[in-house]
Order: C-alpha cells, then structure tokens, then sequence
C-alpha cells in the first residue's frame, strides 16, 4: 500500500460519510508490518537433569549444542485497517474494518455516520483540525529494516542468548525478544487534512533467570530505536549481569523511609504511567487531575524540567503529525518545577478555544491503531539531565536503597492520586556510597506527585523508552519494606 | 487495489501454495466478524464502538517444525506472502529448536453451520440497541436517591469464522455472542459501594425480553444491591463453610481449575493435574465439564481453529480426573484424542489450547434445602476478579455477600474474599445444586499468552465445608 493509494481511500471514504449525511468526517489508515522473534535458550536443558542417563563430560560436549536449541517463536504479518470517525449535530461516530479494500471501507464510513445519529450532541464539539505546517523530522525510517530477514533476526536472538547462557553456570535460563515494525499511517478529514508519513522501529529485549541453592534470581534489559542494530551484545550482558548480581539478596533490617535512587528503567515504569494521565488536558477538564488549577505554579524540584517533543531527531515517538493530523511540536510540561502546560488533543484543545499540541494518538494495549479512538499521549518526553550516572549517584547517596530493573504492579498505581505502591525484584542497600547487599523483594510505596517535590539529584544517564527519555534519580521519602 | 477472491477461494489457495513449496500440513484460518460495544453513563451514549475483523491465518508444517502468519490484506499475493512467511518461520524455526511437532490425525470435517435466532443482532437497529442501555440507567436512577452513577454496557460480536487443511476438512460456523450489563455505585457520607448484573450468551436479542433478563429487570437487581450494599457490615475472617452462587462456581471453575487441565501446561509438565488421569481429586459429587455447545446458555462453538468438532470434556467425573483439554498438538505428544480445545484470539494469532463453555455439573440438591444445611457461614456470590496461580492457589473477591446462620441469610457483607486452593475445595464440597447455569459475554473474555477468547463458565448453587474467608484481593 502507497501513499496515494492510502489517501485515495481515505478520501473515498470522507466522500462517502458525506454522502449518508456525516456533517464532518475523518479517516485514520494504518499499515504495520511485523516481525518478531522470541526465543526461550534451552541451556536449562542440560542443567536441569531434562537429559537423563547422559555422563556429565559428555553434556558438557554437547552444551554448546544444546545451548543453541531452545523454543522459538516468530510471528510475521501485515494488519492494514481503517478507522473512520463522522459528525452528525455536534455527535461522534466511529467505525473501524481491518481492510482497505473500497466496498469495507465505505461500509465502515456509513455505519460511524449511522452511529453518530444515535448519540447525542456533545456540546464540548468544535470541529476537526485544519490543515497546519508539519515539522521536518529526521531518523525515523531506517531503510534496512526492510531487508532484515526472518533468519538474521532469529540469529541475533539466539546467539544473545547463548551468550547470556555463557557468562556464568548458575544462569539457567536466557530468553530474547528481537522485533521489527514498519508503520505507515495516514490522516485525511474534511477540513482538507491530508497527511501520510512512514516510521520503523527495532526493539529487543534479553531476560535472564540464574539459581543457586534455593535462591532464585532475574532481570533483563532491553532497546527501542528508529535503527537496525546488530549490537545488542551489551544489553544481552547486562540482562546476565543484573541477573547474577542479585544473589545473597537479604531483608532490610527495618522499614526504610528516606532518599532512593531510581535507576532510569525503573523510575520510568512509574513516571510514564502516573505522570502523562496527570497532564492530560481532558482529565484536568474532566477533574480526574490533581494538576488542575496548578500552571504557572511550582508542582516540583526546581531541578526537575520535562518537555514533550514530538520532533526529536530518532525518537520513538516523533512523526510529522499526530493521530489526528496535526503537527507535531515541542511542549514545554514542567520548567524548573514550575508547571508550564498540559497535552492537548484537538478535542480537548477546542474544548479551551486553543491549538492542539498534537498529542492525539490511537496506540492501543490489545487492538490495532486504526480500531482506536484518540486519546492523549505523550510523543517523547524528556527530562532534563542533570549530572552524573547510577554509580555517581549511588555515592552522592551515601546511605539508602537502590532500585533498579522493571517493578512490578506499577500498572496498579492510582493515575489520579500518583499513589504508588509497587515491587522491586532488583533492589540493593547503600552504605556508605556502596552496594551493601541486594534486598528481597520489596515493596517500594510513595506518591508520584510528592515525589516530583523530593527530587533530590537528577543524572545525565539517559535511556530511550516508549513515550519518555529519562535518566536515573534520587527521590527522597520514599518507602521501602520487605 | 486489486479486489480480492472469496475469503474461502483464497484459503483453498493458501493450503494448496503451502503444499507446493513442501509442507507437509497446511491449514488456513479465515474470519469476517464484528464487534460493536455501546456504553451509556447516567443516561448518556457515551461510546458508540465498532470493529470489523477480515483476514486469513496460515499455519504451516514443514517436518516437525511450525510456521504461521497472517494477512489482512485480501488479495492473492498478499495470502501468497503470508503462506511463503509461515514457511520460512518453520524453516528458520528447524535449525533453533528441540520441540517437535506432529498432530494427532483426526477425520476430516465437511461442515457449514448457520446460527439462526430469532432476533439476529445484524437484522436489529442501533436504536433499538442504545435503548437497552437507556432503559438500564433510567430504571436504576429511578431506585433511589443514593444511586450516584449508572454504567449499562450492551455488547455483541457475530459473523462467521472460516477453517480449510490439508487434510480435506473444510468448515464454517457463524458464531454470536450478546451481552447487557449495569454497574451501578451507590453513596451515603463517605461509604461509596458498588454493584452489577449483567446477562449474555449466544442468543438472540429477543434473551432481553424475558422476564427475568429485561434491561428494566437486572437494573432494578443492581440498583437494589448496590443500596443494600450500603448497610454491609465487614465480613468475618476465618474459616467458614459457604454457598455460593453459580457465577462464583463458575469463575472457580474456569479461573481456578479449568487452566490446570489445558493439555499445554500437562506437556510441559507445568500443571499440578500432570500425570493424574485416574486420580480422586474432588468430592463425589463434584463434576467438571468443559464443551463447545452446551445445551443451554454459554458460548456456542461447534468446531475449534483445527477444524476439530468441540467435544464434551468431562475433566473431573464424579471427583476423579478424566481429560484434559487439548489441541492436535498436546494430543499426538500425550498420545490421547483431541477434542476440540485449540482456540485462537482472530486470524493473526495462532492457536492455543484454550477453555469453551466451563462449568460444575448440576448436582439434584435444591438451592434452598441446601442453603438450610449451612448452619454458620457466609454465602458468597459473583466476582469482580482476583488471582490465581499456575498452583490451583486462589483469591478471589465476591462481589456480594451475606453472613447465614441456620440456613438463613441475616446481613450483607462487605470485602468478602475467599482464598485457598483449589484442590483442596473440590475435596470439600458438600452439596451440588440442580439449579445449573451459563454465563458469557463479549466484554473481555479470558486471556493467555496475549490472546483473549470468549467462554462461557458457570455451574449451580454449591455447599462448601471450610473455605478460608479474609485477605484482601
């Protein structure tokens, strides 16, 4: 599917909404191809007695072997789809078909008219957008994607894992994720939008599983990039090296209230679920924010500054338009503590008599794009670096808690209240500037909101995630107990 | 755009490329379904959403290794592509793996089933649909006062499913599911509670006009629980003997005991049922079946992505544990028959041994002779979720409750979560009730490994010794 054939579609279907009586229509096209490998090492396999009545030595023999044989995974296919939203009386219709062929897609045109009728006005209704200047983007197709085979990514896979497998005996376990996406996506609404622009992304991700005696320990590492990379032997040995490092794990003696550092892995799990939900301009109209009221004032550290930028060169989230068609840009969020703006969709924007900031998107956890409504988003939110990396801060910290890797339940975090309260498999004691000892699974609670205020030190380590570009920091008052 | 063959032309083509370039089994998987969900809040349409799903699935076996993919784009070269993808996956997949597939060989299956109800949600208008959902909220605003908020979900998917293999089995089936459900959330000082009631299955829309399931019906129920709820008191904890309703034996059932017996988890060794064919594991009474087409209520399925009738599975037969639930797969490396259970998400996902219709077997107690034989205890209805482990380990929370003593209901509880294990409550259940029933709805759906799929779960009233009630889910 090419650009004008997408559009010629779209605009079909804008045509045909018309026709059955939509005031305004909008369609949403979307392309995606996909190739991921997953693969689970068998070199627990020799390691776990699965080979009976084998001689040790001969094992051993055999290990390199088995090491490379392990269960695979690959998923390859194309999903195209189509979302149509339509305007009847101030109502909203939308109607989505997983085709772009002619008669779905006008089927899908008629019935978002058909479903506007039903729906009663909503009085926050403007319009859609019109046509703006989009921003030149850079780095976001890398052209090699398109050549990477089923085997090379399948390769890299196994043989990270192998590698995993070969750092240290007690590591059982090593399973890899490598992936590929190609995107196509276009928007074209009656006001005259029309838009088209075309992204890759590569990620991959390596998990490591080690046991001695009875302790078991795990943890991973991962990327996400506009580019092919064929260097994933770092983030495969970090996976191994984070693993490892986690025996003789131990309890706090005590409840532990007082300054953490985040590393930048970890407080990303908590900051890119609260704190885009707190910014969202429709839950501060809807009164689901506790940021309501609060620009122009202090919300944070005056250390801390975070901006949304949906035009940085390679970023994930970057792309000339947002899932409405409307340009990207730069938001200032939070400057020096100080709260300087929330993300608008069109809707929300109107809804204000203002300009969207283009943060409309339609990324979804269990569908498509195109079977999604807008909601907002952020691009890629950046937070300022400050100085110094995880070891740094762990001296400037002297005594207190290390938590790293992902946590888990940060999905269960209360997004209105930023109360948090989540468990850390990867978390270490400081004493006096150095890990002491890595801690049991623990419980690490606090608010996000209150957080933003206790930043203590902010470092210059940055990691690229989905939505936030973030490096590690020190928050005081958090709790830890295990 | 090129437009494109019959979905069934283009599958026949795909089985036949595969067989071409060496498979040794090919299978395709086409479907044309809808789902529309409409949600009104305080007597608002708030959203209208509908989603059409068209593509083909390939599965492919090259050997004894896998391949699959997907495409969705309709057209000859495009299912072309997916069939020579799944075909290099299995190649590139042969060199990397120890697992080796074969499937269990089952006769081919020559089939188009039609689903005929008498009120077909495709022949019915949007209005009539957004008017169920109306009339829900206006009967429990109208309950009282107290009523704060009102949620009416109506929901449907139907259309028709395709399945075409090598092995010359060629099936079709239309499958349906509707659904209607009210939250409602009361709130008196600061004591904010909430409750539902909801009806679905594979019926028609004409399930709504019977007496006890009219949107007016299971509003008023709501709405009466949640203001009943509001004078809960905080349940006791301990052990206690309990009733509970058919929903909360039927998410036992599924949740609890049902995802021990899929095959997958028996192959790899990773479910406590491996190796006990044979075995006592519940009371007498206590029957456990899983099936495609149950006589009454459910989701009805007649075949599953194998093209594999769906057969009725007596998992646990009078306490004793008879099958497992399994996919060709499972079935050839457990050297045991298939039957019916492998089960995908949509098209682009493969499939996976996966539940149908779950429930506990009617037993010939009467719910209220039973509920005379709980003397102290608590009789535990419905629930909103909780967590189960790989272990048969369970919490979860009911969403209503009442303390009993001599067989009589004497106040409602709040926050009543029962806990355990599984394999322990089936050996202590007392009474099986006559009063069997079927719950499904196309609001979510159950998930594994990243696929959700529709069942259907439930069973009668149950009389259960010595379940550990506290803990908060």
């Amino acid at each position: 599917m090419d650009k004008n054939e997408l559009l010629e579609i779209g605009r079909k279907a804008l045509n045909h909404a018309h026709k059955v009586g939509a005031e305004e229509a909008e369609a949403f096209l979307y392309v995606e191809r996909q190739t991921s490998v997953q693969f689970v090492g068998g070199i627990f396999a020799s390691r776990s007695g699965a080979i009976k009545g084998l001689k040790g030595s001969f094992i051993r023999m055999l290990e390199p072997w088995i090491k490379r044989k392990g269960l695979p995974k690959i998923t390859s296919g194309i999903k195209v789809g189509v979302g149509v939203r339509a305007v009847v009386n101030k109502a909203i219709g939308f109607s989505s078909v997983s085709s772009v062929e002619e008669d779905k897609v006008l089927e899908a045109a008629e019935e978002a008219t058909r479903i506007a009728k039903i729906r009663p006005p909503d009085p926050y209704w403007v319009s859609f957008p019109s046509p703006r200047e989009q921003p030149g983007v850079e780095g976001v197709f890398d052209k090699k994607i398109l050549d990477v085979s089923i085997e090379d990514l399948l390769r890299l896979c196994v043989d990270n894992c192998v590698a995993i497998g070969d750092l240290d005996k007690r590591i059982n376990q090593a399973m890899g994720s490598v992936s590929t996406y190609v995107v196509s996506r276009a928007v074209v609404n009656t006001h005259g939008v029309e838009a088209f622009d075309e992204g890759t992304v590569f990620g991959a991700y390596f998990y490591a599983k080690a046991k001695s005696g009875s302790e078991e320990v795990s943890s991973g590492d991962f990327l996400v990039s506009r580019h092919y990379t064929e260097d994933l032997h770092s983030i495969a040995l970090n996976a191994a090296k984070w693993t490892i490092e986690g025996f003789g794990k131990k309890s706090l003696p005590q409840k532990y209230v007082g300054p953490v550092v985040f590393e930048n892995r970890s407080w990303n799990e908590l900051f890119s679920f609260i704190f885009p939900s707190g910014v969202s301009a429709f839950n501060v109209q809807e009164n689901r924010s506790v940021l309501k009221g609060k620009l122009g004032k202090q919300v944070a550290s005056n250390s801390l500054s975070v901006t949304d930028d949906g035009t940085i060169p390679e970023g994930i989230g970057t792309s000339k338009f947002d899932d409405e068609g409307v340009p990207r840009q730069k938001t200032p969020i939070i400057e020096k503590g100080v709260l300087s703006s929330f993300l608008y969709d069109n809707y929300s924007a109107k809804r204000e008599n203002r300009e969207s900031t283009g943060n409309a998107s339609r990324m979804g956890r269990a569908t498509p794009a195109y079977a999604n409504l807008p909601t907002i988003r952020p691009t890629n939110m950046l937070i300022q670096p400050g100085k110094g990396n995880l070891q740094d801060l762990t001296r400037e910290l002297k005594n207190g808690v290390l938590v790293k890797g992902t946590l888990i339940g940060a999905l269960h975090s209360n997004v209105v209240t930023g109360d948090f309260s989540v468990t850390a498999q990867n978390a270490f004691k400081i004493e006096n500037g150095e890990i002491a000892y890595p801690i049991k699974p623990c419980t690490v609670a606090g608010n996000l909101y209150e957080a933003l205020n206790n930043i203590i030190a902010i470092g210059d380590d940055l990691k690229t995630f989905e939505t936030l570009i973030s490096p590690s920091l020190i928050v005081d008052k958090i709790v830890v107990s295990t | 755009m090129v437009m494109g063959l019959p979905i069934e032309d283009l599958m026949e083509k795909a089985v036949e490329h595969a067989l071409r370039l060496g498979a040794n089994f090919a299978e395709a998987k086409g479907e044309d379904t809808k789902t529309l969900t409409i949600e009104a809040i305080n007597g608002q349409i708030r959203t209208v959403s509908e989603i059409r799903n068209i593509g083909i699935g390939v599965r492919v076996l090259y050997g004894k290794s896998m391949g699959f993919s997907f495409s969705n784009i309709l057209n000859e070269e495009n299912v072309t592509q997916a069939v020579e993808t799944a075909m290099q996956i299995a190649k590139a997949s042969k060199t990397k793996t120890l697992m080796k597939f074969s499937l269990a060989s089952v006769s081919p299956v020559q089939e188009r089933k039609s689903t005929v109800v008498k009120k077909h949600p495709k022949d019915a208008s949007l209005d009539e649909k957004k008017d169920l959902c109306l009339r829900q909220c206006e009967t429990a605003e109208a309950a009282g006062k107290a009523i704060t908020n009102t949620t009416s979900s109506f929901g449907e998917y139907y259309g028709t499913i395709y399945y075409a293999n090598s092995d010359g089995t060629k099936a079709s089936y239309e499958p349906l599911l509707i659904g209607l459900r009210i939250l409602c959330v009361a709130k008196k000082g600061t004591v904010i509670v909430d409750a539902r009631e909801s009806y679905g299955g594979s019926f028609g829309l004409e399930a709504f006009e019977e007496d006890e399931h009219t949107p007016e019906k299971m509003a008023e129920e709501a709405a009466k629980w949640a203001l009943e709820k509001l004078k809960a008191k905080p349940a006791p904890a301990g052990r206690f003997d309990a009733f509970i309703d058919p929903r909360l034996a039927g998410v036992l059932a599924h949740e609890s005991f049902g995802h021990l017996s899929e095959a997958d988890f028996v192959v790899i060794g990773g479910s406590p049922l491996t190796g006990r064919i044979g075995q006592t594991l519940g009371a007498e009474c206590v029957s456990i079946i899983d099936e495609g087409l149950p006589e009454k209520g459910g989701y009805k399925i007649p075949f599953d992505d194998e093209g594999v009738p769906c057969r009725r599975v007596e998992i646990l037969k009078n306490g004793i544990l008879n099958n497992y639930l399994q996919s060709r797969i499972t079935a050839k490396a457990l050297k045991m028959e298939p039957t019916g259970n492998a089960r995908s998400q949509d098209y682009s996902f493969e499939p996976i041994v996966r539940m149908r219709n779950t429930y506990f077997d009617a037993g010939d107690w009467k719910p209220e002779e039973a509920l005379k034989e709980l003397k102290r205890g608590i009789y535990a209805i419905d629930t909103a979720g909780g967590q189960t482990e790989a272990t048969g380990t369970f919490l979860f929370k009911a969403v209503r409750g009442y303390w009993v003593e001599n067989g009589e209901p004497k106040h409602p509880l709040k926050d009543v979560a029962l806990t355990g294990n599984i394999l322990e409550l089936l050996k202590n259940v007392e009474a099986v009730c006559n009063d069997l029933e079927l719950h499904s709805n196309p609001f979510g759906g159950c998930g594994k490994m990243n696929q959700r799929a529709f069942v259907g779960l439930g069973g009668p009233h149950m009389l259960i010794k010595n379940v550990l009630f506290g803990g908060v889910a």
